[in-house]
């Protein structure tokens, strides 16, 4: 297709698709009382505006971010005349969405650059995943959030194969300091990044001891130490500023939250069992365990070292399935990572595979949605069975899908040993 | 003890003479068209131990019950909360509250504890916004709980404070039952409780009863027969008609007086109906409707400027969401005909089920938009909505629980410029009712009336659905299978990932190729 010869207009495309979006959301805000903005975007904006004023952005209730959001939407405080005001209120929106187009762009590099694409299936792959995916743009200029994630994952992805050991630690520490779950990535780029990444002879017949020491490799110093203090300072910083609510919305709240309400994770109803004191076995205080084990230990130890974003996407996919809460902004997590596992995937070397799966998923999703819809505005209680089992079945797709993720990575191979020699 | 027993008829209503007959020990009413209200005051002595006991660790203490059933309320007791029993409670020392309250609402009130949540004031009651009034600082702790009916309170005190000789008998309690509100109001100054019941219509549609004088020095019984009427300042009420205390006065006294009134009722043609839209799933929406013919500016003081208003008092299980009705965008408000979220107090967490919510409720005070009169169009009714939400609650067998969603109070409130200005005395005044402390102290309420036979909406909550030890989805099974599926589904992931470690290794696949091609090179 002649449209994906040219990395301009593919991003110009991506660019006015999201200038449309947010000059659209501003009419409809402005002409209907359903509003096209998110309502986190008004929770970021209150925050900003009690940032404005020198308080703490904890004064909005639900606010549960890094003070660092509040800051960089500081421009949606300012008071401006009519016109203008539409521009300031959007601010935080263009920021999204600029993230976006800039995730796109890092995407497209690193296709090229070390996945051996050419420019024009890079391109095909990232518009179809993220740049003219319409609930990325969506989602980015109704303000949410999330789309920020993908920049700073892209950006994690781009330092890492470009051997930009410190770059990467910063990165990383940042990517976890805004939102927590990104500290998965620092493990599969741990193990990956072993002394033949930076050029090393593999040495196969030395002692298990050399073998241990050969681990602590300068890249593996550097990326974990500037992670720590990239980390430790953002928090130290946001402590000293904002004290005990600061630690205690941005992270304490999101490990021992447990979201009554009901959502797509396939714990959500013997959640709500268990907080309402019916369950005799607590089997959910052990929910971590396979969460963690697949994403923390096994995925990355097994397929880090033979495709890094295949292992990041794997690891993504396993955590939000497993996850005790789950809702449709954490399906964003894994779009920007797509674009570097689907080229080689089972899904699209079979097509009949691919469109079953992205089908069923789709499927799971609409079962569980209506049974939602059913429960929320028609107040008929759906709970069991309809809730419960739409949700295990909505687990059972992304296991499946997740096992062929696996299984393509463990086949798969990073390209950038070639690229070094 | 002392009592005061005063009859209103309106303008309409037939009077003869003879229907009122003074004697020397008593009042005697025959067939008697009017409103009632019996106030009785009690010195602590005479009260239930437990009562006495939570009045004396009470700085103030203004407990407002109102029926559930419809009344028309008439001048002078024209101001209306919505049904149940509403607390306002001030402890001697802030933090100190009675831990006893709780209880007596339980044992003299009959409040029951079933979803109802009272362990102590400080935890479970709400602290509104603190306004000065005339009387100093509004209660500062609040609570509200449904009760049908005051049966309680009634046994209660016919054991104690009415078992002697006194001027109230358990026939004049039982009458309470009956009543369209039931205050009882004590404060540190007075050092006394004051109760007073107030029945807009006789029960039998007419009064027939003696009310006998004192048998003791110390108590004093007094009478009145008034009939009111508007006075010549807009906001006042003039009363004329004839008082005597009983055993004391050998004839009835013609009276005339006139005092400024803080409640006024509106035309009977003024109601409203609340409903929710069905279904009202999780998210239920209250509508509130008014004829658009009974919505002109009430007839208040020129140097006043008035507000449309409702007063919600919602169970924990129903809330309003803050941020939502707190919007100031104007295509919102317009959508649902509001003017904005004036005041609000309680439990507001948006996220929290309800069994984790410790305190009653929330109140909210809202200002309505009002109609465009002169506008073409005219349907006949104006509707307000307000959005709400419910929280989850415990799963039941049935699938479902209920709420009971009282209905608010909706009036006009006219505030005047000057802001200081105290108001006149009143002796029917009627204060502490939650909302009145929100406005200005000479702030007059124009009430309408609600119109239904219950003024209580039950809504329907789905929830889980849950039978003991029973049935495919008991709470055992929905355990194990989301155990089991769970489980299977990470130990095939972990299987496929041992399958790829079988046959690639944990290592790089590209690692052998490249070192086969160092071999070759070597």
């Amino acid at each position: 297709m002649a449209l994906f010869d040219s990395a301009p207009r593919v991003f110009f495309a991506a660019a006015a698709l999201r200038l449309v979006l947010l000059v659209y959301g501003g009419w409809q805000d402005a002409h209907s009382a359903v509003k096209y903005t998110d309502i986190d975007y008004m929770v970021f904006t209150d925050a900003a505006r009690y940032v404005s004023k020198g308080e703490t952005p904890y004064a909005r209730d639900t606010y549960r971010y890094t003070p660092l959001l509040a800051w960089m939407l500081l421009p949606t405080a300012w008071e401006a005349p009519a016109p203008w005001s539409s521009v300031t209120f959007a601010f935080g929106k263009i920021l999204f969405a600029l993230a976006d187009v800039l995730a796109g762009w890092l995407a497209v590099q690193l296709l090229t650059r070390f996945y051996r694409l050419s420019p024009e299936r890079a391109l095909r792959y990232v518009a179809a995943a993220w740049l003219w995916n319409p609930m990325v743009a969506n989602i980015s200029t109704r303000g949410s959030s999330e789309g920020l994630l993908g920049v700073l994952v892209a950006a994690l992805l781009w330092a890492t194969l470009t051997r930009k050991a410190v770059l990467a630690g910063l990165i990383l520490g940042l990517a976890v300091h805004f939102k927590i779950y990104p500290f998965i990535y620092g493990i599969s780029i741990l193990w990956w990044w072993d002394a033949e990444r930076d050029g090393a002879v593999s040495a196969r017949d030395i002692s298990w001891i050399f073998q241990a020491l050969r681990f602590i490799t300068p890249s593996r110093v550097k990326l974990t130490l500037s992670a720590l203090i990239s980390f430790a300072v953002l928090n130290l910083v946001m402590y000293n500023q904002y004290g005990m609510p600061f630690l205690h919305h941005t992270f304490f709240h999101h490990l021992t939250r447990i979201d009554h309400r009901h959502n797509f994770s396939p714990y959500a109803i013997l959640l709500y069992l268990s907080a309402a004191g019916n369950t005799e076995s607590h089997f959910e205080a052990l929910a971590f365990l396979p969460q963690l084990l697949l994403v923390v230990v096994a995925i990355p130890l097994v397929l880090a070292k033979k495709s890094l974003a295949t292992t990041m996407l794997a690891q993504t996919f396993a955590f939000v399935t497993f996850n005790k809460v789950c809702t449709s902004q954490y399906f964003l997590w894994y779009l920007i990572l797509l674009p570097f596992y689907l080229p080689s995937s089972e899904f699209i070397r079979k097509p009949a595979l691919g469109i079953s799966a992205a089908l069923l998923w789709v499927i799971a999703q609409a079962l569980w949605l209506q049974q939602a819809y059913n429960l929320e505005f028609l107040g008929l209680s759906t709970f069991v069975p309809g809730l419960f089992l739409a949700s295990l079945f909505f687990f059972a797709v992304n296991v499946w899908i997740l096992s062929i993720i696996v299984c393509d990575g463990g086949q798969s191979m990073d390209l950038d040993f070639q690229d070094k020699e | 003890m002392k009592r005061r027993i005063t009859y209103i008829q309106r303008p309409e209503a037939p009077f003869a003479p003879e229907q009122v007959t003074l004697l020397s020990k008593s009042v005697q009413i025959e067939g008697l068209d009017a409103a009632r209200e019996d106030r009785i005051t009690f010195d602590l002595d005479d009260l239930p131990e437990e009562l006495r006991a939570v009045c004396r660790q009470s700085q103030e203490l203004h407990i407002r019950w109102a029926t559930e059933r419809p009344f028309d309320a008439i001048a002078p007791f024209a101001s209306r909360v919505s049904p149940g029993l509403h607390v306002h409670y001030t402890p001697v020392t802030a933090g100190q509250s009675s831990d006893a309250l709780c209880s007596v609402l339980r044992t003299a009130f009959g409040v029951v504890e079933d979803d109802v949540i009272c362990t102590s004031p400080e935890d479970s009651f709400i602290a509104p916004p603190l306004r000065a009034t005339e009387s100093g600082i509004a209660a500062s702790l609040q609570y509200h709980t449904q009760l049908p009916s005051l049966t309680s309170l009634v046994d209660s005190l016919v054991k104690t404070a009415c078992a002697g000789d006194g001027p109230c008998t358990a026939h004049d309690l039982t009458l309470l039952l009956k009543a369209d509100n039931v205050d009882l109001d004590f404060d540190i100054t007075s050092n006394t409780l004051t109760m007073s019941g107030v029945w807009n219509n006789a029960p039998e549609s007419v009064w027939s009863e003696t009310i006998k004088g004192p048998v003791s020095k110390a108590d004093k019984v007094e009478f009145g027969l008034l009939g009111a009427e508007k006075g010549i300042d807009a906001d006042e009420i003039k009363v004329g008609g004839l008082l005597a205390v009983v055993g004391e006065d050998k004839k009835l006294k013609p009276t005339m007086f006139s005092f400024p009134s803080r409640h006024h009722a509106l035309p009977q043609s003024a109601g409203y109906m609340v409903s929710f839209a069905e279904p009202t799933g999780l998210h239920p929406t209250m509508s509130i409707s008014i004829p658009r013919s009974s919505l002109g500016l009430p007839p208040a003081p020129d140097d006043t400027t008035c507000g449309l208003y409702t007063y919600l008092t919602l169970p924990s299980s129903v809330f309003a969401d803050q941020y939502q009705i707190g919007s100031t965008d104007s295509l919102f408000l317009r959508s649902h005909n509001l003017a904005g979220l004036r005041a609000h107090a309680g439990e507001t967490d948006l996220e929290a089920p309800d069994w984790v919510v410790k305190r009653w409720g929330s109140t909210w005070l809202i200002e309505l938009a009002t109609p465009d009169l002169d506008s073409a169009v005219q349907s006949a009714n104006w509707t307000a909505t307000i959005p709400l939400h419910l929280r989850y609650l415990n799963p039941s067998e049935s699938g479902y629980r209920s709420a009971d969603v009282p209905w608010p109070v909706v009036f006009w409130a006219c505030s005047a410029e000057d802001e200081e200005a105290g108001m006149g005395i009143n002796p029917f005044d009627r204060k502490h009712l939650g909302y009145d402390s929100l406005f200005a102290p000479r702030t007059l309420f124009y009430q309408f009336h609600p119109r239904s036979d219950r003024l209580v909406e039950e809504i329907d909550f789905p929830v889980l659905h849950l039978k003991d030890g029973e049935g495919l989805f008991k709470s055992r099974n929905i355990e194990l299978a989301t155990c089991a599926v769970i489980s299977l589904g990470f130990l095939w992931i972990l299987w496929r990932l041992v399958q790829v470690t079988w046959s690639s290794g944990l290592g790089s696949n590209g690692k052998t190729e490249r070192s086969h091609k160092h071999d070759k090179k070597e």
